[in-house]
């Protein structure tokens, strides 16, 4: 299938994959033989290199981050097409390879956003102690970028706008036996137990200023927040206790309130699980963990309002 | 204080600029640097200032090696370290004399009381309290010139580079630079002057004359 937006992702992934190689060769270079004590022409060759390189993937993957949110953008608008399709969930299902894409662009939201936070902490320092490692893992995430690209095209072209798709009301429903199904015929009250626990648990392991623990409270706040999100805060949003869809509140129907819940727990749980994957300078530590919590509490009280809002007014739940 | 260890610059294109170079300055000392134009004295400068990387070698300044330094150190490196006086002066035309002088001082973030305070001292050092508020094009050369050094200094380096300090100016004036150089040799610092003006060859307060020929040492006593 073939819309403007998805040639403008056709032409961004051919840039992408271009300028994403030109580093991946450099970045194998400056791995194998980049050796800070050197003082010979091929270091100095490398180590001029390497920041030029590494500003190109700086830019590279600043893009690719932010062009997940086109990427949502065009989902949004191909359910116009599909028929059956209500709403981003349904253009997704449309192939088997949807969810798996899908998945794979939020893990990439997590390592692209990572390198750059890599990058500049190295910049901080003059001896730039993290120099090999972010090309190392640069090399890494080249292969994801790889990945992403590939099933992305070959999801966009295999997209068949004649194809009858399901809604996201037989996506998310909780009769037809699978997987999501069986998560949502769960009491969801053990899961908003975990999801405020949870909360709870992070904020102390802050003040226990333990940065591997709020890691992996952030990494399961990630988790339990969009399984709540669909089996409880999700319904409260449309006010109907059978619509569990996580895309449809990224429309105009509800304010494009789904843009900002996922940002805030994207900019909260990336900050927070970032801290413990690397040792940062403790000013910019500080920052880090006060940006955590401040999204993360963001969240919170976004989805927590709409079931509150719901009982204030109607005096009942759901 | 100043190491040159095997210092190579080759530049796109294949000009060996210097070739091999080894050289230790000591904190204080007044080294002039002789040599014919192009034989490499401004390189040594740009090494020792960080504007540029060796080739091959390593160039340490005050125990910290500027060839090893990422770019974006390198500027606070020498506003912190180093003075540079450029043979054009490298001045701002049309910037006033006193945004001139504290350009170097405003990455900084300093608060504004010193940068006040520095700049008076520099403005009545050079003698250019009256010019404070010039347009820099409009002022003669000599005025230029002390605009330029009061910028040099304007960050109390330990090192002052000189780089054909007296190329633009009359006899008179070259002979009011060496004073202000003699200055600031009481004050302590390191200076390295490039130049081929014969003025500088007869100095008795320099204390190291080298002379550079082809990107070599080929002549160094003190
Ligand atoms: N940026 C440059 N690119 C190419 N060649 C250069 C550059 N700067 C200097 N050179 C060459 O390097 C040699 C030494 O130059 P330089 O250090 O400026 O000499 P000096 O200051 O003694 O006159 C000269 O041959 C000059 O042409
Ligand atoms: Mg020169």
């Amino acid at each position: 299938m073939i819309t403007p937006e998805i040639l403008t992702i056709t032409i961004l992934d051919i840039l992408f994959f271009l300028f994403g190689s030109i580093g991946f060769v450099i970045a194998v270079k400056i791995v194998l033989f980049y050796d800070a004590s050197a003082t010979t022409h091929r270091q100095y060759t490398l180590e001029k290199q390497s920041y030029l390189s590494a500003t190109i993937i700086k830019f590279l993957l600043l893009f690719k981050t932010l062009s997940f949110l086109f990427f949502i953008y065009t989902l949004n608008k191909l359910s116009n097409f599909l028929p059956g399709a209500m709403c981003a969930a349904g253009v997704v299902n449309a192939l088997k390879i949807g969810t798996p894409l899908l998945l794979l662009k939020i893990l990439n939201l997590y390592i692209f956003a990572f390198w750059i936070v890599l990058h500049n902490e190295d910049l901080e320092y003059e001896k730039q102690p993290y120099l090999k490692v972010k090309f190392l893992f640069y090399i890494f995430a080249y292969f994801l970028l790889l990945s992403e690209i590939v099933l992305e095209l070959n999801y966009f072209y295999l997209l068949d706008s004649s194809s009858v798709v399901d809604c996201c009301g037989s996506i998310f429903s909780t009769t037809d036996g699978s997987y999501m199904a069986y998560l949502l015929s769960l009491d969801f009250s053990y899961q908003l137990g975990a999801f405020y626990l949870l909360f709870v648990v992070m904020v102390f392991f802050y003040l226990l200023k333990n940065r591997y623990l709020f890691a992996l409270a952030n990494l399961l706040f990630v988790i339990v927040s969009l399984i709540t999100l669909i089996s409880f805060f999700g319904t409260y949003i449309y006010e109907l206790p059978t619509h569990h869809c996580p895309f449809c509140l990224l429309q105009s129907d509800y304010n494009y309130i789904g843009y900002f819940l996922y940002l805030f727990l994207f900019l909260g749980t990336f900050n927070g699980i970032s801290l413990g994957l690397l040792a940062f300078e403790k000013e910019r530590q500080k920052k880090k963990y006060i940006s955590a919590l401040i999204f993360n509490t963001l969240y919170l009280l976004c989805v927590s309002y709409f079931p509150l809002a719901y009982y204030i007014k109607n005096g009942m739940w759901l | 204080m100043i190491r040159l260890e095997g210092v190579t610059k080759e530049f796109d294109g294949g000009v060996i600029a210097l070739s091999d170079i080894n050289l230790e300055l000591r904190e204080g000392e007044v080294v002039v640097l002789k040599g014919v134009s192009g034989s490499g004295k401004s390189t040594i400068l740009a090494l020792i200032a960080g504007l540029s990387k060796p080739t091959q070698g390593r160039v340490i300044v005050d125990g910290k090696e500027v060839s090893k330094l990422p770019d974006h150190f390198c500027a606070t490196f020498r506003r912190e370290n180093v003075g540079i006086i450029f043979q054009r002066y490298n001045l701002i035309p049309d910037l006033s004399v006193s945004d001139n002088i504290l350009l170097p001082l405003y990455p900084a973030n300093m608060p504004k009381e010193i940068l006040l305070e520095r700049l008076e001292k520099e403005l009545k050092a050079y003698h250019i309290e009256d010019k404070k508020d010039a347009v820099v094009k409009n002022l003669s050369g000599g005025q230029q010139q002390r605009v330029a050094i009061a910028r040099a200094n304007v960050n109390n380096p330990k090192i002052i580079l000189a780089d054909e300090p007296t190329a633009n100016l009359d006899e008179k004036l070259s002979r009011e630079f060496i004073e202000i150089l003699k200055e600031l040799k009481s004050q302590k610092r390191t200076i390295i002057v490039a130049t081929h003006d014969p003025l500088f060859f007869e100095l008795d307060f320099v204390d190291r004359f080298i002379t550079i020929a082809h990107g070599k040492i080929v002549d160094d006593n003190t």
